[in-house]
């Protein structure tokens, strides 16, 4: 028994010391830096509401290029660009072995960088694609599906070596991830560009992207951070494999389907709006699998929350991805898309989900990895902890308002005697406090920031010195 | 199936893009073909049929203000389309007038979809023939001189340049051109 306890607490340890992590240590903080420079960006698009003349006569600041280089930088810069970073971290761990290409995993974060830099400057150039998220033009677009060709190499070859034959959840939906992007990204970054497809068709397949871009790209990249993160980070097994089994087959097979539900009492063939609902409802059963799974997890652990910051942003990250995918599909629903639809009651869902639910879910597991890779303690537990409260007020402060403006502002446009311009000023208080509430979120940045970048520094300092007494 | 997928790699891959494709295929490739009226030019001849007019291709100068029109990212604040909503038509229309809504066959030469998901501006699906010239440059240049209250932002670099100005009113002034829906015909060159 003493020598199995033994040779088991080896076998950790020596599992510990083959994994290098240089990646990792790449992308995520790579990610954590453009999570700060897109925060500016953001909150200058978001005073633009407040001040329209704000930066206004410089075409390389108009919003018009902005909230493109907004949402292109926060999803490919900061949110995909960490769960890749985490994904380097726990597919070697949940597999035995080491990454299977460190060099490769390198290569893709420095090919990663100049895409990033790249869009930056063509998107306030005025050289977007002009399709909503597939903004990059093609050029930078043609870089993406050769870092995300490098990077499914390297965690399927890691998998194909794998030392434990059976798959946990997060590598299927990680395999998942990888599979569905190619499909999905082409989709709406090259067939939407074909001869022949113009107008509704076009629509079409750029919705296709959008929306599977969080469903199928953002959506199991988060849930596999989560599912690898919440078990570790409270230190208890997952309730149910056959649960997450049901949430993961589900999702495959019902999102690819609600794409036209972007298009609803819009020009576009009514049964095809009407698939779109119905399988935008059935989304919940994914979503209450995985909810039902994580919360499940918790069961007499919820105690650690007071102290585990960690904890904190994953579980609140799995409320916020609940409330989401209820409104969601309630949007889908044509009564309410008539009131909500093309209103600011959209980007405050769209937040929820980007901020509330998958850049929580990936700041917990930055918070978690970089000071075990860094092989040092977090900088500061407080700032942390800090960081999750600003994080917390700042969006809930940001989503509320932009319902409770968004869902006022559509019952007056149902209203034509109202003035469309009557509408838009009726906005502005709701702006202001969506520009305050931003301020209050990009402190939260700023405290990740630092937080993370000096226990990097620590960690790196700790190490020289210990190469220095060697 | 399912069940071997979590040892089995190539049984995950399989089942992963199969489950994908289904959907996939039948949301995308499968209505254009089934809904012709998303490849068919809108032509009408026959008054009793609702509007009459006909869907022309653009011109290279309407091309031009197209091509401006995507670059400024115009589209993240005004929608082109007038849903099947009673108060979309209304506020489509004109002088008394009600807008059709919005059908597939009116933007068969749209070379770049402009939809768009958010109303931060007034939806432009039937702006074409509304403004002159003369207010389109008043307002790219400081849109409050007109609409006080507006939030819009300042295009003094297209105002200012007479040829992007020309190409861009020229390319709004298509927005719901093809139906030839205002019984007056009063449209602004």
């Amino acid at each position: 028994m003493a020598t199995q306890q033994g040779s088991a607490s080896a076998a950790a340890l020596a599992n510990q010391d083959i994994h290098q992590d240089t990646t990792v240590k790449w992308f995520l903080l790579g990610a954590v830096g453009y999570f700060a420079i897109v925060g500016i960006i953001a909150l200058i698009i978001a005073a633009k509401f407040v001040w329209p003349q704000f930066l206004g006569t410089i075409p390389y600041f108009t919003y018009g290029r902005m909230r493109p280089l907004h949402v292109n930088g926060m999803l490919f810069g900061w949110l995909l660009a960490a769960d890749m970073g985490l994904a380097y971290y726990f597919v070697p761990r949940l597999c035995g072995v080491k990454l299977w290409s460190e060099k490769l995993g390198v290569a893709t974060s420095i090919l990663w960088n100049i895409i990033i830099i790249s869009a930056i400057f063509t998107l306030l150039g005025g050289y977007q694609k002009g399709f909503e998220y597939a903004d990059l033009p093609t050029p930078v677009a043609v870089l993406v599906v050769i870092a995300w060709v490098m990077f499914g190499f390297n965690i399927f070859a890691t998998i194909l070596t794998r030392k434990y034959n059976q798959m946990y959840v997060s590598t299927w939906y990680l395999m998942g991830t990888i599979l569905w992007t190619a499909f999905v990204y082409l989709t709406g970054n090259f067939a939407t560009l074909l001869p022949g497809i113009t107008g509704v068709n076009q629509a079409n397949l750029n919705w296709m992207y959008t929306h599977n871009a969080v469903g199928l790209i953002f959506t199991p990249a988060g849930l596999a951070v989560a599912y690898y993160f919440i078990p570790r980070a409270s230190n208890s097994p997952l309730y149910s494999h056959k649960l997450s089994m049901i949430g993961f087959w589900s999702l495959a097979f019902v999102y690819v389907w609600t794409g036209a539900h972007h298009m609803l009492h819009g020009p576009i063939s009514q049964w095809l709006q009407t698939i779109s609902i119905v399988f935008s409802v059935m989304l919940l059963i994914p979503v209450w699998a995985v909810v039902y799974n994580f919360i499940a997890t918790m069961k007499g652990q919820w105690h650690q929350l007071g102290d585990n910051v960690s904890l904190k942003f994953l579980m609140s990250g799995t409320i916020f991805y609940l409330l989401t995918c209820f409104q969601g599909p309630m949007h889908s629903l044509r009564s309410v898309n008539a009131i909500v639809s093309k209103t600011d009651w959209i980007p405050g869902h769209a937040h929820m989900a980007v901020l509330g639910t998958f850049s929580f879910l990936a700041m917990a597991g930055v918070y978690y990895v970089i000071p075990r890779i860094f092989k040092t303690t977090l900088h500061s537990e407080s700032l942390a902890n800090w960081s999750f409260w600003l994080f917390l007020i700042g969006g809930l402060g940001m989503f509320t308002a932009l319902w409770l403006g968004g869902f006022w502002q559509g019952w007056q446009w149902n209203n034509p005697s109202i003035p469309f311009i009557d509408t838009v000023v009726a906005l502005q208080p709701v702006w202001m406090v969506r520009f305050l509430s931003g301020i209050i979120i990009f402190l939260g940045i700023v405290l990740f920031m630092f937080n993370i970048v000096s226990t990097a520094i620590s960690g790196g300092r700790n190490a020289s010195e210990a190469t220095a007494r060697s | 199936m399912l069940g071997k997928t979590d040892k089995n790699a190539s049984w995950f891959v399989v089942a992963a893009l199969g489950l994908f494709f289904i959907g996939g295929l039948l949301t995308t490739v499968a209505p254009p073909l089934l809904d012709k009226s998303w490849s068919k030019p809108f032509e009408n001849h026959d008054p009793a049929k609702g509007p009459t007019g006909k869907l022309v291709a653009y011109t290279d100068q309407e091309m031009r203000g197209y091509r401006i029109y995507i670059r400024e990212g115009c589209k993240y604040c005004h929608t082109q389309q007038t849903r099947t909503l009673l108060s979309d038509t209304k506020r489509s229309g004109w002088k008394g007038v009600d807008s059709p809504v919005s059908t597939p066959d009116e933007f068969v030469y749209d070379w770049r979809q402009t939809f768009g998901t958010k109303r931060t501006g007034p939806d432009l699906s039937r702006i074409g023939g509304k403004y002159n010239k003369q207010w389109h440059k008043a307002h790219f240049n400081n849109p409050r001189d007109l609409v006080p209250g507006s939030i819009m932002p300042p295009f003094p670099w297209i105002a200012n340049n007479p040829q992007e100005l020309d190409d861009l009113v020229a390319y709004l002034q298509t927005r719901g051109r093809a139906k030839d829906w205002r019984p007056d015909n009063d449209y602004e060159q």
